[in-house]
């Protein structure tokens, strides 16, 4: 263990579906105001991770602790509202509310703010994200585009200390990823960490300082992002991907 | 930056719903009363219709066991009366002491996931039914009177249950509109939209639908009040029966789930196919299963929820509307630039991801 405390720290998680591996006694640590990419091939186990963490799925081993503190008997209300928000990498919008309430109900309860901060949170948020011209529309009027970048917003208006974001950036235009990427570095600043599963690396490469690799539950490397892409173990589990996309 | 309710003016809707309730209160003094019996039996489906959408059309739980509560605040107003309290002043405690019961009941059955939930409340239902029936002083299983009542003169106790019905009917829908309109509502249409997406905002999804749950049994147990009182007995295989929750899924299915006036709009449309239609005895009961049926299967938010659809008509507006500062002022009636984002008309729910 390093002298520097980690705010979420996974000790030897491990998870089983059956035969399938998810989680194979893996252990990594996240610290405030750090962004962290992580990659691996589809089935790797990293919206698997991302569900323990949050509270939506148990670990059949192991610990996740949070500020110190392990986190496991705790249900996901309370992970979110200690500071712990997750992306869905399929998005689950609230359909019947309104893209302003979806965020609304996000900044009350995982955000605990007062009525007034909500208004202006959520706001400032759809803002940033590019939703305003959405605020008031049915979230299920919306289309694949919008719903990943209202996962982001009502994750951010949870009032996070760490953000995991699944996949959020399928399917941006450039523009739109330059955008994501100035999102993410201001939530950073604010002394938030950011774990941020990408399968468009290069989008990854730009905004995060360092990079997981995942395969099969097992992690396969860790470090600075262009160490990690440029292994022969990470190419070879990405082999026939393209990992450039 | 400007938030308001809804789209457009709350106050419309609630001077409509102060004149409808005036304009109601004043039947008594003008129509006999097989009308105002009438009403009082519409009143009492209103409340259970509303509180059967709260649960069912907001938190998810499909409850075949309200008369559970039903039953219980009838019988709480037989024990009042019984030990010399009016009947009419019962009301309230009838209400508190559903709602206590529903708390540790809430312990039970929230164990319960989907159908084992509904068939756990059911069972509990059928357990205070024999629990009562049982208690000989209460009527055992062949009923008994209400004291009291009888004989205050025919005329007065009949406009005074009215006014009772009216009374409890404006309260359920005035704490249901309130119950929504708090943030405990954002929470509720969150949990009904998608429970898992709810938890992980920070939604406590089971106090929330306790909540409900409890809110639900004090609004069974006003309506279980009312029944004893406007029949002036009580005979527990009627008040504990199953058919109370029938008819609470038929009027807020039919009315539509998921929003305030669509119990309203079931319960007038029930009343309405009960007196032209129920001299046809059987055919009567599946004519109103197919009906369900019918409306569930092709109209999965009722007729209200076409209504409002169709006509952007909201009575009990409870959702937020953001003004943005670039946008015109709401009073201009068009708060959103854009002709093409706004609400596409015509269209169905699109359910689904
Ligand atoms: N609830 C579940 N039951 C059974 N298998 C599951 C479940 N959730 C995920 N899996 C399986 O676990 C594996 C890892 O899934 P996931 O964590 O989504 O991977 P990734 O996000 O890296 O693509 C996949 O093979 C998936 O089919
Ligand atoms: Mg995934």
């Amino acid at each position: 263990m390093t002298a520097e405390a980690a705010l979420l720290e996974l000790a030897g998680v491990s998870k089983r579906f059956g035969r399938i591996t998810v989680a194979d006694s893996l252990s990594l640590r996240f610290q405030a105001g750090e962004t962290v990419g992580i990659v691996g091939p589809n089935g790797a186990g990293k919206s698997s991770l991302f569900a323990m963490i949050a509270g939506d799925l148990k670990p059949d081993a192991g610990d996740v602790r949070f500020d110190g503190r392990s986190v496991l008997r705790l249900d996901p209300a309370t992970r979110c509202r200690m500071g712990i928000a997750r992306t869905y990498q399929v998005p689950r919008p609230f359909e019947n509310m309104t893209v302003f309430e979806n965020l609304l109900v996000a900044a009350y309860r995982g955000g605990q703010l007062s009525r007034l901060q909500g208004y202006t949170v959520a706001a400032r948020i759809l803002e940033e994200t590019g939703l305003s011209e959405d605020a008031n529309r049915p979230a299920g009027r919306l289309g694949l585009l919008q719903r990943k970048r209202l996962e982001l917003a009502r994750g951010l208006a949870t009032q996070p200390r760490i953000l995991l974001l699944d996949e959020v950036a399928g399917g941006l235009t450039d523009p739109e990823m330059a955008a994501l990427v100035e999102i993410v570095e201001q939530v950073r600043q604010r002394s938030v960490a950011v774990v941020w599963v990408e399968h468009v690396v290069h989008a990854l490469t730009r905004a995060v300082s360092r990079i997981i690799c995942l395969a099969g539950g097992r992690l396969i490397a860790e470090g600075d992002p262009q160490e990690v892409l440029a292994n022969p173990e990470v190419k070879e589990v990405y082999l026939g991907v393209d990992i450039g996309a | 930056m400007r938030v308001t309710r809804s789209r457009r003016s709350a106050l419309w809707g609630i001077v409509g719903a102060l004149v409808v309730v005036v304009a109601l209160a004043t039947l008594p003094y003008v129509v006999y009363a097989d009308v105002t019996d009438l009403l009082v039996n519409a009143f009492i489906l209103v409340v259970l219709a509303s509180m059967w959408n709260l649960l069912a059309g907001y938190c998810g739980l499909i409850s075949v066991g309200q008369q559970a509560y039903v039953g219980v605040g009838a019988y709480t107003v037989l024990v009042l009366a019984q030990n010399g309290i009016n009947a009419y002043v019962a009301i309230p405690a009838a209400l508190l002491v559903s709602a206590a019961v529903a708390v540790p009941v809430s312990f039970l059955v929230f164990r319960l996931r989907a159908e084992y939930f509904a068939i756990g409340t059911w069972v509990v239902a059928e357990v205070f039914f024999l629990a009562l029936v049982r208690v000989r002083s209460l009527g055992g299983g062949t009923g008994t009177a209400l004291p009291g009542l009888a004989l205050i003169d025919p005329v007065l106790r009949q406009a005074v249950t009215y006014w009772s019905a009216l009374a409890v009917a404006g309260a359920a829908l005035l704490a249901t509109y309130l119950l929504l309109r708090s943030r405990m509502g954002l929470d509720l249409t969150a949990i009904r939209d998608n429970e898992l997406a709810a938890r992980s905002v920070g939604v406590r999804v089971t106090s929330a639908q306790r909540a409900v749950y409890v809110v639900s049994a004090a609004g069974c147990g006003a309506a279980g009040a009312l029944l004893i009182i406007s029949q002036l007995n009580v005979l527990a295989s009627a008040i504990f029966s199953v058919q109370w929750s029938a008819k609470m899924i038929f009027i807020a299915l039919i009315g539509g789930l998921g929003s305030i006036e669509g119990p309203i709009l079931g319960t007038g449309i029930f009343i309405a196919i009960q007196q032209s239609l129920a001299q046809l005895g059987a055919w009567y009961l599946i004519l109103l299963g197919s009906l369900a049926v019918g409306i569930a299967m092709f109209l999965p938010k009722g007729i209200w929820g076409l209504i409002s659809s169709r006509l952007h008509l909201q009575v009990f507006p409870v959702g937020y509307w953001l003004h943005r500062q670039d946008s015109p002022s709401p009073l201009a009636g068009e708060p959103l630039s854009s002709g093409s984002r706004d609400f596409p008309r015509g269209q169905g729910r699109g359910g689904g991801s």
